[in-house]
């Protein structure tokens, strides 16, 4: 089955070079990449994996204001009714925050370092869920 | 730099003192060197191609003795939180050696958006400077003489008008302002930003109202532009890096020039704001590449005649992009070669990243051996003493033709487009993401080796520090922001607000009616919302935020 | 509500995530939602179904995204499906238009649905039909699909519009040679984008021509061709009272209208009989499908005979 995975960035983020190349990456993988860009808020972004029934989202980070932006996407998933939706965060992740995103619920964390063959998998795997 | 040092804050004296000085002429062994070396017989060739350094076609250097008459300019970023955060580590910057006050805002104030925006909260403060008014500008910049100290600010066009502001609130005339920063809008919106938040044609309005108010108000004000740092850290080659910045720089010229500035005036005022990226060769051609394809163009195409206008000044960065995550003192490496190819380019002023640029935000200690690395290039490594000291070469001089010959048929290309409909319609987009997917592929086929990212990788990670700062000041900031709003004079805010939105309305340069505005208390948020309404846009690009008044009524 | 299957009376209440989970299972070829689709598409027949198709580059984006806010602000409730080309390589996609309407992502008046072709030939994903018989049940004023205008048949969007948008512009210098004659006998309305480009009125002027003198695409129709310039809206309220007016006359001239509805339904019957045939031979295990394949290289067997043993066996 096709997977389609959400990709976006929310606030003033611009660094959305990461996230363009992931979408063509993951597009010559297999997958289908609804791509949102730059500057998401999280009511839209919400909205746009309810409307797409997203397999799998993948939010990008360059700022270190990203705990607070995922605590707020992840409790507005939940009061949506699409909690259950696996996520994935990228950009620069400080490991000191990585407890606390997966008590969250983020099943899929790609810091810097990361390989594209790991995250390309990771979306094949639908962050390893069962559907 | 000032002589006179009554009356300025002490913990600012630093500022005047810690230069990167040429400490000796001969190498390290004792052989003394001459300003520059060439043929012993110039042929048509080298006339025409290369010049001496400081000759037309400049592509040998845009001085003729170089850094022997004077060294590259020795900068470091600062910005972070409130105003009065930022004013603490822009002292202990300056206690290491740093002379250049060089400032981040934070993306809010970058993109015109105010703090108290519903939908950004959480940034505000973390990537640079909140600057939303001109009292926190004159809360940073307390005790700095304008007219005496060099404030660099990087980002585009209210930067100039926030600093501005605070020089006329003083009674300062502006054409005794010093400093610079980087009016290119094109470059915003092709570097991730998007029509949403600078709409192509109305940044570029901007940015040419810029300009030209500061050639003409502000001959001490640099310009920097096009803002090719940017653009290449998106996705460009230096051949791209040329192509796509002459396209900017052509267009802003054209404009210039209908608007009546001389483009020797025009040409003058502009710095190249570069990178130099991890190949030291290619970098090298790119820069003197650059000269000569600015030089040409500007003589040929624009008519200039002032040496001022067709020798180009560069500012260089190294690039971030460039550094890897794992095994970081490798960066120290990287950014140490990047800097040599730049001074070997020829660049007027430099900037190096830290070695833990890619972990976290800089910490003091990197910061001072970013610092340390530039004095070991001036006194130890002989980096200054020879202009050009790679031409010649015939590596080189066969790189500098490979890169000017691409950049030519890249922006070929972009001018049948027309630059402004090339960046609204992807078409720049679609290079830049291409250049990306082939590194990236490249790299996936260890066809690209990095060390530490596809081979030689290391087993730990690094440590990242945190850089912590206390967000109290922070609070009080936008405490103070909201009574602000509350506080100020109603009556000559909203008429501010109004010609500035009649100014924009009516087609005009807009640049004074900004800086009368932020005096009068408006926010840069209310600012720029202001200017993208006279200009057909939505308020606010995040459509959250109403107009604080009905511009028409 | 007796009877009903509870996936379905949610898209009936307007739930939007039932509506997107079974537009994914309809795009999967799963038949678990026949019954389902069976009785939203007897609910359904409410909505105008409005297809904007034309190559890549003219813009239709950014028109739909000003389309969308001008029929907002009439208060309509839009469902819009944005289709976008399969690569045929990996079989993946990148989905991008829905990122031009970022500015309407919050807007709860609004369903955004990118989907992917998938190999369909015409560039219209096989499931776009039973996407439009969900969003037609949750009662949306307007539902328009975007296309774009690749591949051999564009004609495909006929199949599933009451109207049919093609969108141009006077770039690329290619003028006229670059409007496919096929598209062009179907256009409704063509709408001229960019119109501040040079080359614009003469090509404005080129469709005219065209249009005149081609069999009309509706009985009293002329297809007017409306220049336009989506980056500011100019030229969109042209548009929209062109898509009224061509709705008075659908209403005005109910023979010729059933007609073209027939040819339109008889257009979806065909995909969907491709759609199941090609689903058929996709679930065939691979070894039957891979000897089948062998054996008419081999000369054993010609195409139609394996064709017919794969989906028709003998003991079916």
């Amino acid at each position: 089955m096709t997977v389609r995975c959400l990709l976006g960035m929310l606030g003033t983020d611009v660094h959305s070079k990461g996230i363009r190349t992931l979408a063509q990456v993951l597009r010559d993988a297999g997958i289908e990449v609804i791509y949102l860009g730059e500057h998401n808020s999280v009511a839209g972004m919400v909205r746009a994996v309810i409307d797409e029934d997203a397999d799998i989202i993948g939010l990008s980070f360059s700022s270190a204001a990203y705990l607070e932006y995922i605590r707020q996407f992840v409790t507005a998933m939940r009061e949506n009714g699409v909690g259950s939706v696996p996520l994935m965060i990228g950009g620069l992740i400080h490991p000191d925050d990585h407890l606390p995103l997966q008590e969250m619920g983020i099943s899929g964390i790609f810091g810097p370092g990361s390989r594209m063959d790991a995250i390309i998998d990771f979306v094949r795997n639908k962050g390893g869920s069962l559907q | 730099m000032a002589n006179n040092t009554d009356g300025i804050d002490p913990a600012l004296l630093g500022l005047l003192q810690n230069e990167v000085k040429m400490s000796r002429t001969k190498s390290w062994s004792g052989i003394e060197t001459a300003a520059y070396y060439g043929p012993d017989k110039r042929d048509v060739d080298y006339d025409t191609k290369l010049g001496n350094p400081g000759e037309y076609p400049y592509t040998r250097g845009a001085y003729p003795e170089m850094y022997r008459s004077r060294m590259w300019t020795l900068r470091n970023i600062v910005g972070y939180g409130a105003p009065e955060d930022t004013r603490e580590g822009l002292l202990k910057t300056i206690a290491a050696g740093g002379n250049g006050i060089n400032v981040v805002g934070d993306p809010p104030t970058t993109q015109g958006i105010d703090p108290d925006h519903p939908a950004i909260g959480p940034e505000v403060g973390l990537e640079g400077c909140s600057l939303p008014t001109m009292r926190d500008m004159e809360r940073l910049l307390a005790g700095v003489d304008l007219a005496k100290i060099d404030t660099a600010w990087h980002w585009s066009t209210t930067a100039y008008a926030l600093v501005a502001a605070v020089h006329s609130h003083r009674g300062q005339s502006l054409n005794t302002l010093q400093g610079s920063n980087m009016p290119d809008m094109l470059q915003e919106t092709l570097s991730g930003w998007g029509q949403k938040v600078v709409p192509a044609a109305f940044g570029h309005r901007n940015a040419v109202d810029q300009i030209e108010f500061c050639t003409a108000n502000s001959p001490k004000w640099a310009l920097g532009i096009p803002q090719a740092y940017d653009l290449r850290e998106r996705g460009l080659s230096p051949a791209g890096e040329i192509a796509v910045g002459m396209a900017i720089v052509i267009k802003t010229m054209e404009d210039l020039v209908v608007r009546g500035v001389s483009i020797d005036r025009a040409a003058a005022g502009i710095a190249w704001v570069s990178i130099s990226d991890v190949d030291f060769f290619e970098e090298v051609a790119k820069f003197r590449a650059l000269r000569r394809f600015w030089a040409r163009t500007m003589k040929e195409r624009f008519g200039a005649t002032d040496t001022r206008a067709l020798r180009l000044r560069i500012a260089c960065h190294t690039s971030g992009r460039s550094l890897v995550y794992k095994q970081p003192l490798n960066n120290l490496t990287r950014t140490a070669i990047q800097s040599l190819a730049a001074l070997c380019g020829g660049v007027q002023s430099l900037e190096a990243c830290t070695y833990d640029e890619p972990v976290c935000v800089p910490t003091h200690e990197a910061r001072d051996l970013a610092i340390r690395q530039q004095q070991i290039l001036a006194n130890e490594i002989g980096a200054a003493r020879v202009a050009d000291p790679l031409g010649g070469s015939w590596y080189i001089e066969s790189l500098t033709d490979t890169v000017e010959a691409e950049a030519v048929a890249m922006l070929e290309k972009i001018e049948k487009i027309g630059v402004i409909e090339a960046v609204t319609n992807g078409y720049i987009e679609q290079i830049m993401d291409d250049y990306n997917l082939t590194v990236q592929r490249e790299l996936d086929l260890n066809e690209r080796i990095v060390v530490g990212v596809n081979q030689f990788v290391p087993e730990n990670d690094p440590v990242p520090t945190r850089f912590r700062f206390d967000p109290t000041n922070t609070r009080i900031h936008l405490q103070r922001f909201s009574e602000l709003k509350q506080q100020r004079d109603r009556t000559s805010w909203e008429a501010a607000l109004r010609h500035l939105h009649d100014t924009a309305r009516g087609g005009g340069n807009c640049t004074q009616a900004s800086i009368d505005a932020l005096i009068a208390d408006v926010t840069v948020g209310e600012l720029w919302g202001t200017l993208r309404v006279a200009n057909g846009y939505a308020y606010d690009p995040y459509g959250a935020v109403e107009a604080p008044i009905r511009y028409n009524a | 509500m007796n009877g009903i299957p509870p996936r379905a009376a949610a898209v009936l209440a307007g739930d939007h995530r039932m509506a997107g989970r079974l537009i994914t299972i309809a795009e999967a070829g799963d038949t678990d939602i026949e019954p389902e689709l069976g009785v939203l598409y007897r609910a359904g027949g409410s909505s105008r179904i409005i297809g904007i198709t034309g190559p890549p580059g003219a813009g239709k984006s950014t028109f739909l995204d000003c389309l969308i806010s001008r029929l907002r602000s009439l208060k309509r409730r839009i469902a819009v499906l944005a289709i976008d080309p399969s690569s045929p390589l990996s079989g993946g996609a990148v989905l991008g238009d829905r990122v031009r309407m970022q500015r309407h992502a919050e807007d709860r008046g609004i369903f955004i649905r990118s989907m992917a072709a998938r190999g369909a030939l015409g560039g219209l994903a096989h499931a776009a039909g039973d996407a439009v018989t969900i969003l037609d049940a949750m009662a949306f004023d307007d539902i328009i699909i975007e296309t774009v205008g690749v591949g051999q048949s564009e004609t495909d969007i006929l199949g599933l519009a009451d109207i049919v948008i093609l969108m141009q512009t006077a770039h690329g210098g290619d003028g006229i040679q670059s409007v496919k004659a096929g598209i062009l006998e179907i256009a409704d309305i063509i709408v001229v984008n960019k119109a501040d480009t040079v080359g614009t009125d003469r090509m404005i002027r080129t469709l005219q021509e065209m249009v005149a003198h081609r069999i009309q695409t509706a009985a009293g129709w002329d297809t007017p061709v409306l220049p336009t310039e989506a980056t500011n809206g100019a030229g969109i309220d042209a548009v929209l009272d062109a898509i009224d007016a061509f709705y008075r006359c659908r209403g005005a001239n109910r023979e010729a209208t059933m007609q073209r509805d027939r040819r339109r339904m008889r257009a979806r019957i065909l995909t969907l009989a491709q759609a199941a045939l090609r689903h058929r031979i996709n679930i065939l295990t691979e070894p039957s499908l891979l000897a089948a394949i062998d054996a008419v290289i081999s000369r054993v067997m010609e195409p139609r005979e394996a064709l017919k043993l794969l989906v028709f066996p003998a003991n079916s």
